[in-house]
């Protein structure tokens, strides 16, 4: 069986940290397409009902409170993946 | 929450129900002697309260544009205020005074207050429905038995 040392072994898991801190990050991504996205329809609702305008305003600003929880999640881990180990 | 249809008053409601939530974790750091906790909790609670007025401020703005263009601002103003929280938490990390956890907790308390408060409206709401539906079935079975 092959031993390895504890600097190899030490190397390999903030290697493995590194990774899953790069790979936590992708979820950051995600909710800014969305939100792009639902801002695209918002501008289309205003068009269609510029009465409406308020009412779309409140809604998407709390549905972008909500959706940006997830990034900030990832966010959250990949930063205790990167400085605790 | 939902009928609420004045964005400046919507702000408003948000971060006075989040300030009132945040009573709990403040007295608690307050009697538990924890000033790393205190300290980290009320930076979160600052940066999220300046970034829901910039979001505000940024749906405003994009509303005027193209649908496309928008599209690009909004989701551009979103990586900005994901390196904010960024900025934000590494530094509570490498700051001993300050505790990260904390400032992690107070950064999500506003979505934390705007889901207990949906919560607490769509509880609130199928209740009254259940009361009514009840009343009427009870004014029903009254006016049959009157007959």
């Amino acid at each position: 069986m092959v031993e390895f040392s504890p600097e190899v072994i030490d190397t390999v898991i903030r290697a493995a940290a590194l990774l899953g801190a790069g790979f936590a990050m992708i979820a950051g991504i995600g909710p800014g397409i969305g939100q792009g996205y639902a801002a695209g329809k918002a501008v289309e609702s205003v068009a269609r009902d510029p009465e409406a305008r308020g009412n779309i305003i409140t809604t998407m600003l709390l549905g972008q409170a909500v959706a940006e929880s997830t990034g900030i999640y990832s966010l959250v881990i990949a930063i205790v993946l990167i400085f605790t180990i | 929450m939902k009928y609420i249809n004045d964005p400046n008053r919507m702000q408003i409601e948000i971060i006075k129900r989040t300030y009132m939530l945040s009573i709990i974790p403040i007295v608690y750091a307050l009697i538990a002697g924890e000033f790393e906790t205190l300290l980290g909790f009320i930076l979160g609670l600052i940066i999220s309260t300046l970034l829901l007025r910039l979001r505000v401020l940024n749906i405003e703005r994009s509303l005027d544009m193209p649908e496309g263009k928008a599209d690009t601002f909004i989701r551009n103003r979103y990586f900005i205020e994901y390196l904010i929280y960024f900025a934000v938490l590494v530094v509570a990390k490498r700051n001993p005074s300050l505790n990260f956890l904390a400032t992690a907790v107070g950064l999500f308390m506003m979505k934390f207050t705007v889901i207990i408060w949906a919560i607490f409206d769509m509880a609130k709401g199928g209740l009254q429905n259940k009361l009514k539906d009840y009343k009427d079935l009870k004014e029903d079975k009254y006016e049959k038995g009157g007959q």
